[in-house]
């Protein structure tokens, strides 16, 4: 099903996980110097600025898969009437092939609803494009490449003598994680040198393109500097970030943080304490928690701020901040 | 009687029989292969998350249509709206919006897993279990109301995991939770079903505490295609009536010779009846009514047949035997037939207990209870044991019976030309039979044990076995052609050793003869061999 009526029925489960994937996509990189800014998630190619970077290709393969898990996800809810059962594909009408042997997989279903909205919004045939389409495909395999296999045994006496297998959608974190990794190793390619759109440009980014494995994420320009502030690229730099520093159980990645985000930045860390009021205590049922009490609890959280001459300004804050900034 | 068809064709015949087994046996593979879709589907389905708001415990919850619950997507809503967990009903509706169930689908199974976030100061407590309120209803058509058809409170334990570090950091992500066996229906007669699940919550009687935060219940059915079951019936209204046939056809040559059958044949017989009982399609009957029954049926049909099978290897080695043990009584075999009737008898009581149960609450599971698990594991391990043992002896007793032929080959050498190549002959055609049916009944058993050690319990993805349709059409087919091809190879010939070489086998050793029948109360065994074995074990 294509058009406007199509438009209407699927719209509201592709807002929803492009919304997914943005949440995805600020989980990731809470830590890093780029954290996935509003900005950076329009897809459209209205949006103005059209960066090509590693970002950008994240941005897309991660709203891609979003899209594509929330339709399969809709599909298994029962809220379309028509998921993997094309029966227009089966050449058979009227349920016939749901009787005879049964549908396709809902996730086919959120795969190709996913390229019909996502896909579109690339209307170009420039190299970006050809980026974004492949970063888009690339979020999509994703999605496929996570999902578990799973078996169950139901043959005489329930022996394995019949087995039924299915593939089954994981959490969407671990499509995050996937890409993460993937983000961590995308490939750039060198095709914006000279690149006009004739014809025969188009032809060598097809085929520059179609030799890149299809489960990778690619970029063709070099990520800006996140650490400044950038007017013109709207980058709002790293200043006023918050970092983590010490703590059990966190990652090496997060436990690098401020010095990533900060001092890597020529920043400076600044401690802040601050009190919270949380629910503790509580009595919990399978769902929705009851009888909780609040708690008060004096938390440290760790700040990027300029750094300062010394002596300039007073105050035990701001010595201490420089002392941790020496440790470093 | 001059012994079975085998012995008296000719290398030609045989080798142009053999050709066109081959040929249906490929056929058999097509026909899955080809036309047949994939044996079984499974659906996936989540639950929709229903409020009930009035807390009318025997309403019906529908997930969509016309008449659908008020339903909230998250339980971040229900804790705004002040819902508690004992008003929030999963609902489920079987098939998908705008499909309709099919008496062709034979049956049901519905697996659930429950998606648990880690929540930091809410985990799920060691060996917890869930206390699940389910009912099941069906209807015929879009309109009227549902019918229930079961209600169960049924306990689930839940064996769930979490592989990222346990630190508030993790929040939200999901526990690795085992999928749990929920419903089995033996016959899909209505079109539509509906489940309703609770969970409800009871602090004082410790019921559905500690089991973490649930945030969904997915659901998959598995159910057989209409398609393989039409290709599978009509495959089976094919087979039986050319076993029935070729049955009869054995038979009346039996029957036409002077002498009563001996073991061998009976048991060639009772085979054939084991096989025609499990071709006969009386599953066209559950496309027009209701019988639940039917999977259990099924169940003990390839019980019966897989048990025959084995008892016929077990009495034709031992028939084949060269000494001078009397045999051709069923007693004789008890040591042999004893592990499989054992095993088999085993299976059957945890078949019953399983899908017999389950005859009246479709929730039933064997392997949900520790004490069920573990009396179920006994019966198949019990069952394991006695096919390894039944296993050891037919290995055994084919080892034997290759000793005596080759023992007895020094004696050829003595015989004449035209007798000598025709034993050989016998030997090397006795032999080929003898190895095919070994590598049968090891891929058989083997097939069997590996099946059942893992029974019950699920294969995660390194588990690579391929079910399809052509596998089972083609050993489907397979076992019958095998016991069509032993009902005529070993019916009686009545070609007659008209000639010298015929008179020249007895008359040679004339005095052995009279030994024989004063020894040997059957004379006319089975086989030209079998009635060699037992002279030259008196020599």
């Amino acid at each position: 099903m294509t058009g406007p009526k199509a438009y209407l029925i699927y719209s509201s489960s592709v807002a929803t996980g492009a919304q997914r994937g943005i949440e995805e996509c600020k989980y990731q990189f809470a830590w890093d110097r780029w954290n996935c800014p509003e900005r950076a998630l329009q897809l459209s190619t209205h949006s103005g600025l059209r960066s090509a970077n590693r970002e950008t290709a994240f941005v897309h393969a991660i709203s891609s898969a979003g899209v594509m898990y929330t339709l399969t996800r809709s599909c298994s809810l029962g809220d379309f009437d028509n998921c993997g059962c094309d029966d227009t594909r089966n050449g058979q009408l009227g349920g016939q092939g749901w009787l005879w042997g049964g549908c396709s997989d809902n996730v086919g279903f959120g795969e190709t609803i996913s390229k019909q909205f996502v896909d579109a919004l690339e209307t170009g045939q420039d190299a970006r494009a050809a980026m974004n389409l492949h970063n888009n495909e690339a979020g999509r395999k994703a999605v496929k490449g996570t999902m578990k296999r799973t078996c169950k045994c139901h043959g005489v006496s329930g022996s394995c003598t019949t087995q039924t297998c299915w593939l089954q959608l994981p959490e969407f974190r671990e499509v995050g994680n996937y890409l993460k990794e993937k983000y961590h190793r995308a490939l750039k390619v060198d095709l914006l040198k000279g690149a006009g759109n004739s014809a025969a440009s188009r032809g060598a980014i097809a085929d520059t393109f179609s030799t890149i494995s299809r489960k990778e994420l690619v970029h063709l320009e070099d990520s800006p500097d996140y650490c400044l502030e950038n007017k013109t690229l709207g980058l709002p730099g790293t200043e006023g970030r918050e970092c983590l520093r010490k703590g059990k159980n966190l990652r090496r990645w997060e436990r690098r943080s401020c010095r990533r985000l900060c001092g890597e930045c020529s920043l400076a860390v600044e401690e802040r304490k601050a009190e919270t009021v949380s629910s503790c205590n509580c009595k919990f049922h399978w769902c929705c928690a009851v009888r909780c009490e609040q708690c008060r609890k004096t938390v440290t959280k760790y700040f990027c701020v300029k750094k300062t001459a010394a002596g300039s300004t007073d105050g035990a804050g701001r010595r201490k901040s420089l002392r941790l900034e020496k440790r470093q | 009687m001059a012994g079975a068809i085998i012995e008296n064709m000719s290398t030609k015949k045989l080798v142009i029989a053999g050709v066109i087994l081959l040929l249906f046996q490929v056929f058999s593979f097509l026909v899955g292969g080809l036309i047949a879709p994939s044996p079984t589907t499974a659906v996936h389905y989540v639950a929709t998350k229903c409020v009930d708001v009035d807390k009318h415990h025997s309403d019906w919850f529908m997930p969509w249509g016309l008449k659908k619950c008020d339903k909230i997507h998250d339980f971040r809503e229900a804790e705004a709206m002040k819902v508690q967990a004992n008003d929030i009903v999963f609902a489920l509706h079987i098939p998908p919006p705008d499909k309709e169930m099919s008496p062709w689908f034979q049956f049901m199974l519905v697996i659930l897993q429950f998606d648990i976030a880690f929540n930091f100061n809410n985990q799920i407590e060691e060996g917890a279990v869930a206390t699940i309120d389910v009912r099941l209803g069906y209807r015929d058509d879009t309109v009227s109301e549902w019918t229930q058809m079961a209600h169960s409170i049924e306990e689930r334990k839940l064996s769930c995991n979490f592989t990222a570090a346990r630190t508030s950091d993790n929040e939200g992500r999901y526990y690795d939770c085992e999928l749990l066996p929920f419903m089995e229906i033996g016959s899909v007669a209505h079109k539509y079903y509906l489940l309703n699940i609770r969970l409800p919550v009871n602090e004082r009687k410790k019921v559905n505490v500690g089991i973490g935060e649930i945030k969904d219940i997915r659901l998959v059915s598995i159910h057989q295609n209409g398609g393989f079951t039409k290709v599978w019936f009509a495959m089976k209204t094919f087979l039986t009536p050319s076993i029935l046939i070729i049955m009869v056809w054995y038979w009346r040559r039996i029957t036409l010779m002077a002498r009563p059958p001996v073991l061998l044949e009976k048991v060639i017989f009772a085979l054939g009846i084991s096989m025609t009982f499990i071709n006969i399609p009386v599953e066209w009957f559950s496309v027009g009514f209701n019988w639940t029954w039917m999977l259990l049926f099924g169940d003990i049909r390839q019980g019966i047949f897989y048990t025959m099978l084995l008892s016929f290897w077990i009495i034709f080695c031992g028939e084949h035997m060269m000494d001078q043990m009397e045999r051709n009584r069923f007693t004789v075999y008890w040591k042999q037939i004893g592990p499989i009737a054992f095993g088999s008898f085993c299976l059957f009581i945890f078949d019953m207990c399983e899908r017999g149960v389950q005859l009246t609450n479709p929730f039933y599971s064997v392997w949900v209870t520790d004490v069920g698990t573990e009396l179920a594991m006994a019966f198949i391990i019990v069952a394991g044991i006695c096919a390894c043992l039944y296993f050891l002896f037919l290995c055994f007793m084919v080892f034997q019976v290759f000793r005596n032929i080759s023992g007895k080959r020094s004696s050829l050498p003595a015989m004449s030309k035209a007798r000598r190549l025709h034993y050989e002959g016998l030997i090397f055609r006795f032999k080929f039979l003898m190895l095919v049916t070994l590598a049968c009944a090891a891929m058989t058993v083997i097939f069997f044990i590996i099946s059942q050690v893992n029974e019950g319990h699920w294969h995660w993805g390194d588990h690579t076995v391929q079910v399809n349709s052509a596998f089972f059409t083609g050993i489907y087919g397979m076992w019958n052609l095998y016991v069509f091809a032993i009902m005529f190879l070993y019916a009686p010939s009545h070609k007659r050793y008209g000639d010298d070489q015929s008179n020249g086998d007895i008359g040679v050793n004339s005095g052995e003869d009279v030994q024989l029948t004063t020894t040997v109360t059957h004379v006319d065994g089975p086989t030209k061999i079998y009635r060699m074995a037992r002279k030259e074990a008196h020599e």
